[in-house]
């Protein structure tokens, strides 16, 4: 009952303090992303994992499809465990947004909270148990009037693999083999 | 938060006036309370006998103490003391951001010199140009307000070549020479545009965002500087200013630290 425990309020004043002083020095603005819940997935079919991303307020990145071929795009990128096979990432639509100096010009980003769906699918091999997926969440982001160089942030989570289900029973009642 | 906002099981909590520490007042005023006031666990002191619903409740943030064992003063002191560093230091960067802090590039306002290659595979160095007014922008092809602001420059290079104003493009991009040239093409740029180094963009502030211009004087000296992306008359009028200067002794490249493309 007496033992110390962190002080988790102090410590989420200092992250955001942390966060305003580097927002205020003008260095890249960053891109968070929310915890992702253990997601159980069933061997041999595929299940969607929703990972959530903040970007911060004031700056937008690029969406995964930008208007310019110049535009550095916002992909993820994850390299599954062995028998782990992700199918089609699902990003979201982008946001039309213009310059103040460009009205007519319009690009395609996301700010505030997106998503993006990642499709697990363990194949038939696989042990059931917990497994690590990592990989990189690579974007270019911008506030109203500068860009900041494109950079990446580690995507962690976790996948609990479980056995599928006992399939239908196919053997309808037979008569007794005869060795 | 008062208690009356005390989200649900979240037990009474009371700061000992005399030194500090965090009391659960459940505790304190447990069925069998000692005799007299309840007391403080730390330092025995009596505690106040508020009323539960008063205001005077613990903050939410003060709730999240280690219990029973007060306020740790050192950690307290370290709390404060990064706090103040990061607030410090965030408004020190967010100062060197403004319009016209160029004179801290070096001690002697003076552009450090440079060597880089241009896109046509030759060098070409800063102090080549002395005796010029320089706007030397730092962009890259991926810098959406560099798009808007290159073909001001196109513009501007048309209307103050004449009177001595010589634009630089520095690409501060990872992208190929090609797509650049390419990039560059397509904007009609009109002036060098030569492949930046990050040893270049440390020279001049770390050029931590695109676009960013640095307006040179005729006699190598950083007259100003735009951040980000402004209106055009503001290019202008610094170009103006740096045209308005005169040739003197100092010229760009005669900084100790000049930046060679070699490096």
């Amino acid at each position: 009952m007496n033992s110390p425990r962190p002080n988790l309020k102090a410590m989420w004043v200092l992250g955001l303090l942390a966060a305003s002083a580097v927002a205020q020095s003008g260095k890249a603005p960053s891109v968070s992303m929310a915890p992702v819940p253990l997601t159980k997935v069933q061997r041999a079919a595929q299940t969607k994992v929703t990972l959530n991303f903040r970007v911060a307020s004031g700056f937008h990145i690029n969406s995964n499809t930008p208007h310019s071929e110049f535009l550095i795009p916002t992909t993820l990128k994850i390299d599954p465990p062995t028998d782990i096979v992700l199918g089609k990432t699902q990003y979201p639509e982008g946001k039309d947004l213009s310059f103040p100096f460009s009205p007519d010009e319009k690009l395609s980003v996301y700010s505030g909270d997106f998503t993006i769906d990642v499709s697990v699918h363990p194949l038939h091999a696989v042990v059931p148990g917990k497994y690590g997926l990592h990989g990189t969440l690579r974007y270019q982001a911008c506030d109203n009037a500068q860009c900041f160089p494109p950079k990446t942030l580690p995507v962690n989570f976790e996948v609990k693999v479980v056995k599928e289900p006992p399939g239908p029973h196919k053997n309808p009642a037979q008569s007794p083999h005869v060795h | 938060m008062s208690i009356s906002e005390k989200p649900e099981g979240e037990e009474p909590l009371q700061w000992c006036p005399k030194c500090g520490a965090l009391i659960n007042r459940s505790e304190a005023l447990s069925p069998e309370p000692a005799p007299g006031t309840p007391r403080c666990d730390a330092c025995g002191q009596p505690l106040a006998q508020a009323p539960l619903d008063s205001g005077n409740f613990p903050t939410n943030a003060q709730n999240t103490a280690p219990r029973g064992s007060g306020r740790n003063p050192l950690a307290l002191v370290v709390v404060a003391v990064v706090a103040a560093l990061m607030l410090y230091f965030g408004f020190h960067m967010a100062r060197r951001s403004d319009s016209n802090p160029g004179m801290s590039i070096t001690k002697s306002g003076i552009a450090p010199d440079f060597t880089l290659e241009t896109l046509d595979g030759k060098s070409m160095s800063l102090s080549e140009l002395r005796g010029k007014a320089v706007l030397l922008n730092f962009w890259a092809t991926w810098c959406g307000p560099c798009k808007i602001e290159t073909p001001w420059l196109v513009e501007l290079q048309k209307e103050y070549g004449a009177q001595g104003l010589q634009v630089i493009g520095v690409a501060m991009d990872d992208s190929g020479k090609d797509d650049i040239a390419r990039f560059a093409q397509e904007m009609g740029v009109n002036y060098p545009v030569l492949l930046g180094k990050e040893a270049v963009g440390e020279e001049y502030g770390g050029v931590p965002a695109l676009p960013e211009s640095f307006f040179i004087g005729r006699d190598g000296k950083i007259v100003d500087r735009i951040i980000g992306l402004k209106g055009r008359g503001d290019i202008e009028e610094a170009i103006r200013k740096a045209l308005n200067t005169q040739p003197g002794s100092t010229q760009a490249g005669s900084v100790p630290a000049a930046v060679q493309a070699q490096e």
